[in-house]
Formats: structure tokens, sequence, C-alpha cells
């Protein structure tokens, strides 16, 4: 009985000794094949609407079409959620807008005031935490008053500094629209007293088409846009800013992948106007297109895949 | 290299019935289902069996020790109760900052949910041995691992099984809420279609997932029927 | 475990203190909702499921009626709601009711059904009127079950409530699903908040439960409660 016993414990005691060798033996080798060949995935991610969407799949398709092994987050969140998976490696690129990098990422109140200044200037901060930026894109998504082009004409309206000549104006926009620009539109335009609609549920196009309102605070990437009955208020002074879109991506996936790499992204950066964009938005918000099909056809129509 | 600047393909103008946002529009469904809806309901089916297939080993393997130190019962029960009755949308972000946005996070939620269901069910069903059979077979000299893999599994089984019905069923509708944290899943095409609240595709998605379950749900009654024959129908189960 | 995480909650907490007044008004939102549905769906099942057991027909509709509501993923029938019907109270309060009615009405139907055929000879025999065996004798029995699908269905209610605010319903939900506003700190905050609110319904209502539950039923029952929409007895 005791000799059983004795021979069932040492049974035990070997399995679990073994067992343990095993996993130490693991544990260590594998930091060390870690360190030493694994190359950077690349993993792109993407910002929560569908405009993100559509970039990440053209990029995506377009180095996969180029034989590079993409690992796709799609939808992962704003911009805080995915510049922090960006900077704990569980994201290695992903498209950002250059003045929304300077604002929201680093937190600059003061923004440069040409295009190519806030990409400089974003690169040189993404530059000192080890990221980088790819070529911006032909097109900008930022912020910007629109009027039906009745409305235009019926007031002489140009730029949004012409928009002092309405009286009685009425503003509609996305509810943050008038704490972050009032000011500025005070400041810089002298717009001062407007009657600001915060938008819950309609679209500011729709209230501008029932003469509900006579402005629209906008994005200049909006499908609705593809309509001629609209006109985009200029903004001589870039009180909006600069709104390119840029790859944010690890310097090591440069480093690794070489200029294949880049190049590709660049020629898909260099495909993307206003006019592209918006048809791509289109296709997607409104016929109800799946954003992977919309980028393949524009890739495919342009030569990429 | 055209100063015209890009093709612009022809996307497809959206038929009325999806500009309009009718109620179901089945030419959406029907382009849309290989790039949207398959790969979206076969994400939904891996996330439900590896959620179902590991919770039934952790509660029948807990259901097993419990049998041999009882005592396991109550914290068990209280741990899985809990678990359950947490809001499954709370329990997911609850555990993305321990596992983050990965489908660990999700895996891990639904595993839990399971626990309760398939831990009673297994134990009910262990206990479902009569006394007197215990008796019977202790007295034909069984051991008593003999008498669990020959007579109190099997005899186990009906519970055990309707266990697995309710917890495949309960699992396929939560995974939809999984899409709020990864972009898997039946839920993540509804979520998506939620902000311009494009009716097709939240039907299209929303209904795969009610058949997914029925489908599921009648798959184990035959599965039930082929291996518990003499089991006989429960009314409430 | 990553010692960041204990941080996080940490800030959760925090948040819960600093925006106490946020979370009051969501909390308030959210059980102003789960009521809603709840007394909806009370009003619409019980009766029903009562008189249907009492009755003893029905079963395979009271059955059924249980595994398709197991079914229905509650987003997908949040989502359908609001798409068809638009936003507003009266319509996540209506897809919530949808997702309630189940339980009530299973267990109600089967506890009343399954009252012992001997009892209520035996009160027939004694000379009393159907609604006399009703309210005095399967009711009570009954009641153990019946009572069990409520606290089932005002859990689920109270965390499907959350979902509903993909949906705009409002509520702790909010929060949840609107990271960008609130921070992870708000997130995980309003999730251990609607956490505490979920269980605390389920203890409350046990405990009401066993205070309804004549003594001597409760002695048969036993530590374990039946509920039947699980299909499970739970502690």
């Amino acid at each position: 009985m005791i000799r059983k016993h004795n021979r069932r414990a040492a049974k035990a005691a070997f399995a679990i000794s073994f067992g343990v060798a095993i996993i130490l033996g693991g544990a260590a080798a594998a930091p060390a094949a870690h360190g030493s060949a694994a190359a950077t995935p690349i993993i792109l991610g993407t910002k929560d609407f569908p405009e993100q969407f559509i970039l990440g799949q053209l990029y995506k398709q377009a180095l996969e079409a180029k034989g590079f092994r993409v690992t796709y987050k799609e939808n992962i969140g704003g911009t805080e959620l995915i510049d922090k998976a960006l900077r704990s490696s569980r994201v290695t690129i992903y498209p950002e807008y250059t003045g929304i990098a300077l604002a929201v990422t680093f937190k600059r109140s003061k923004l440069p005031k040409t295009a190519l200044g806030t990409y400089n200037l974003a690169k040189q901060l993404y530059g000192r935490r080890g990221q980088t930026l790819a070529r911006q894109t032909l097109f900008q998504d930022k912020d910007a008053i629109a009027v039906l082009r009745t409305t235009a004409a019926q007031y002489g309206l140009k730029t949004v500094g012409d928009l002092k000549k309405v009286p009685n104006l009425t503003l509609a926009g996305f509810p943050p629209f008038k704490a972050r620009w009032a000011p500025e539109l005070a400041s810089q335009y002298g717009v001062k007293s407007f009657d600001f609609t915060p938008l819950a549920g309609i679209s500011a196009y729709t209230l501008l088409n029932q003469k509900k309102v006579l402005a629209a605070a906008i994005f200049t990437t909006d499908p609705a846009l593809i309509s001629t009955r609209y006109v985009v208020l200029q903004d001589p002074r870039n009180m909006f800013g600069f709104q390119y879109v840029a790859p944010v991506l690890s310097k090591k996936l440069v480093a690794e992948n070489g200029t294949r790499f880049t190049s590709t992204l660049n020629r898909v950066s260099g495909l993307l106007t206003l006019r592209a964009m918006i048809a791509m938005n289109k296709a997607v918000a409104v016929d109800k297109k799946a954003p992977a099909a919309v980028a393949s056809a524009f890739l495919k129509a342009n030569g990429v895949k | 290299m055209t100063s015209a600047g890009p093709v612009i393909p022809n996307f497809g103008e959206g038929s009325d019935c999806v500009t309009e946002n009718r109620l179901f529009c089945t030419d959406w469904a029907r382009d849309n289902w290989g790039g949207v809806l398959q790969p979206a309901l076969v994400q939904h089916v891996e996330l439900t069996a590896i959620a179902v297939g590991v919770g039934a080993l952790i509660a029948l393997g807990v259901a097993l020790l419990t049998h041999r130190y009882p005592l396991l019962e109550r914290p068990f029960g209280a741990f899985s109760a809990i678990v359950y009755t947490i809001p499954s949308l709370a329990l997911f972000q609850l555990l993305v900052p321990v596992t983050g946005l990965t489908v660990t996070t999700v895996e891990v939620a639904l595993v839990g949910y399971t626990l309760l269901i398939l831990y009673r069910n297994a134990l009910e069903g262990l206990r479902a041995a009569p006394p007197d059979v215990l008796e019977a077979a202790r007295g034909m000299g069984l051991t008593p691992r003999q008498t669990l893999l020959r007579i109190q599994l099997p005899l186990a089984l009906p519970a055990v099984i309707a266990g697995l019905r309710v917890a495949v069923v309960s699992t396929i509708a939560l995974a939809t809420v999984a899409a709020l944290v990864i972009p898997q899943g039946l839920g993540y095409p509804i979520f998506l279609a939620l902000r311009e609240y494009f009716k097709t595709e939240i039907i299209a998605a929303g209904g795969l997932a009610v058949a997914l379950a029925l489908a599921a749900d009648g798959l184990l009654v035959v599965v039930q029927r082929a291996l518990v024959p003499w089991a006989r129908t429960r009314r409430t189960a | 475990m990553n010692v960041a995480a204990l941080g996080v909650f940490a800030d959760a907490l925090r948040f819960v203190v600093d925006e106490r007044s946020l979370i009051l008004d969501k909390t308030a939102e959210h059980l102003e909702l789960s009521g809603a549905a709840m007394a909806v769906a009370l009003l619409a099942a019980l009766p029903l499921g009562v008189f249907l057991g009492h009755l003893h027909r029905g079963s395979f509709l009271a059955v059924n009626v249980a595994n398709i509501g197991r079914a229905l993923p509650s987003l997908a029938v949040i989502a359908a709601g609001i798409s068809v019907l638009g936003i507003g109270f009266a319509n996540v309060v209506l897809a919530l009711v949808i997702l309630a009615v189940p339980p009530i009405l299973t267990n109600a139907y089967v506890a009343v059904d399954g009252v012992e055929a001997d009892v209520v000879e035996a009160a027939r025999g004694m000379g009393m009127t159907r609604l006399q065996i009703l309210r005095r004798v399967e009711l009570p029995l009954a009641l153990p079950l019946l009572f069990a699908g409520i606290r089932t269905a005002t859990v689920f209610v109270v965390a499907t409530a959350t979902i509903a605010a993909v949906a705009g319903g409002g509520g702790l939900g909010d929060i949840i699903v609107n990271q960008s506003v609130y921070g992870l700190d708000g997130v995980v905050g309003a999730a251990v908040c609607v956490s505490v609110l979920a269980l605390g319904a389920d203890a409350l209502l046990g405990l009401l439960q066993r205070s309804l539950t004549p003594d001597a039923v409760r002695a048969e029952a036993g530590v374990l409660e039946p509920d039947v929409v699980t299909g499970v007895t739970r502690l």
C-alpha cells in the first residue's frame, strides 16, 4: 500500500517538475526569439467613422497588392484612443488629420499658418516619439461653413467673413462647433452674433434645404457636397486650420520595409483629391456600399491593384 | 499620369430602396452578403463556439470537482451568478483595461455568462442518478470512478444538453453586444448601421442572429434526441 | 495582471465621485427606462401568464415564447425598434418590453400550471370558487417561480437598458458608449455603477421574493430557487 502511494507521488512530482521545466524554458526562450528576428507587424487601425474606414481599406488593400501582410483593426475609436493604441504598439499605422494631430494628440493651442507648416510640425513631434508621417493626401477634411447657392447669391457671400452681412444669421451644426469656433468667428472674421441650432438627428443639409437655417457648419468631405446647390464659404485666414490626411506610422516600419512600403502609401495619398474622397464618402454613406468594395473599385480604376 | 486627377469609377448608385431607407432592401442584402453579412456570420459562429466550448469545459470540470468536494458549490455558484447578473456591456468595459480591445476580452465575458447555466445544469445532471441505482452499482462492485463514467455521466446528459441549448442561444444573442468592443460578429454591422438608422442592414444582421440562434437550438434538440432517446422532453427547457 | 489596470479602476472611482451629479442623473434615467419597461411588461404578461396557467392552456405558446425571447439579440431588437419607429423614450421602452415579456409570461404560466393537481382538487372539494382557488391556493404556491421570472426580467431589463444608449436611449449606457466624451475612467466608472445597479436590483428582489414566499413553501424549496427561463436552479 505504502509503496503504491510513494510511486504515485513520485510520478506526480516528476510530472510537475517536468512541466515547470518546460514552462520556464519556454518563458526564457520566448523573449530571446522575440528580440532577435521579429519584424514589426503592420497593424493598420482606423478611427470610428466611415471616411476612416475607406482610408483604412485604401491603404490596406494597396499594401496587400504589393505583397505586404497587413493586420486590419477597424473602428478603434476617437483620436485619443487610437493614439494610445499607437503608443502601445497595438497599432503601428493609421491615417490621421494633421491639424487634429497637433490640436488633440500634441495639445497645441497655436497652430501653424500653412498646410505644410502643420504637416512638418506634426512630423517633427511624432518624430520625437519614434513615429513619422508619410506624405499627405490632396484633400482635407476640415470644418467649414456652407450655404445654399441661392443664399450666397442673395447676400453676396464668398468668404466666412461675408457672413457679417447677413442679418439674423442662423447656423446649424454639431454641438461642439459653437464652443470651439464661436470666439474665433468673432475675433478673426467679426461674425459676432448668430443663432446656433445644435444638430440632433437631422442633417444640417436638410435644415439648409428646408430654409430652416441660413448657414450650416459642415465638413469639407461631406457626401452632400457632391451636389452643386451648396457653396462652401472660403476661409482666407485659415481659421479652421488644415486637416490633410497623412498616415502616421512607426519609424521601424519604414526602416524595415523600405521605399516600396512608403511609396505605396504615398501613391494612394496622391490619388485622393477632394472630388475622389467626396465620391467615395457618398458611395458608402448614401449608396450604402461597403468601404472595402469602394476602396477596391477606386484602386483598381487607378491601377494600384 | 493625368493632370485631371484620379479616375473616379462609378461605384454604383444605391437603389431607391436604399436611398429612401425603406424597411428591407433585398438587393442590398444580396450585394453585401459576401462582403459584410457572411463574414460577420462566420465570426459570430466562431465567437459562440469558443465561448460555449471553453465554458462547458470549465463548468463541467468544476461540476465534477464539486461532486468530489461539495463545499465548492456555494462559492462557484455565487461567483457565476454574480457574473451572470453584470450587464454584458459593463462587463466588457470592465475587462478592457485588463485584456484590451481584443477577442480575449469578449471571450472571457462570454465564457463567464455561460458558466452559471452550464454549471447548474451539470450539477443537476450529476445528481440525477437515483440513489437506488447508485446502491445497485456499489453492490455490483463498481468503483466510484466507474460509477461516474458508466452511470452518472450518461444520466447527466439530458440536463447537460438542456444547459448547452440555453447557453448556445444566449451566447449567440449576447455576442452581438461584443461588437461594441471589437469589430466582429453580427453586432458590428448593426452597430455601424445604427449611426444612420439604416434599416436593411440592421434587420439583415439582426435577423441572421435570430435565425442562427433558432437553428442552433434546433440542431441541439436533434442531438439530444439522438444521444438520449430515453429522456422525456422536459416541458420547461 | 496589469498594474495599469488597477490605476484605471482607481481613476474610475474618482470619476464617479467627482461627477456624481452626472452619474445620479444618468442612473435616474436608467431607472426610469427600466421601470417603465417593467411596468408595461408586467401589465401585459403577468395576467396573461397566470390566466393561461390557471386554465392549463397554451403551453406551446408559453414555452416557445421563452425560447424565442432568449434568442432575440437585445442589440438587434433595440436597433430594429429605433430604426423602424424612430428615436424616443417610448420606442426604446417598447424594445425593452419585447425583451422582458418572455421570462415573465413563461414563468407565470409554468408556475401556476405546475401547482399540484391534488392540492387544487382538494381546494375545489372544499367548495372554493375558481377565483378563490386562484387567489388562495395557486398564486401563493406559484409565487416563488413566478417571482423568479419577474426577477430575471428586471435584471435583464436593467442590463439591456445599458445597450439602449447606442440608440440614443440615455441612461448609464450613455456614458459607456461615449468614451470620447467621458474618457476611459468615465466608461469604467459607469460600468461599475450599472453592475452595482443590476446586482442590487437582483439582491433586493431576492429579498422581496423570500419575504413574499409563504414559510411552508420556502421550507420545501430549500436553498435553491427555481428559475424556469434559464432551465436552471440558482442560489
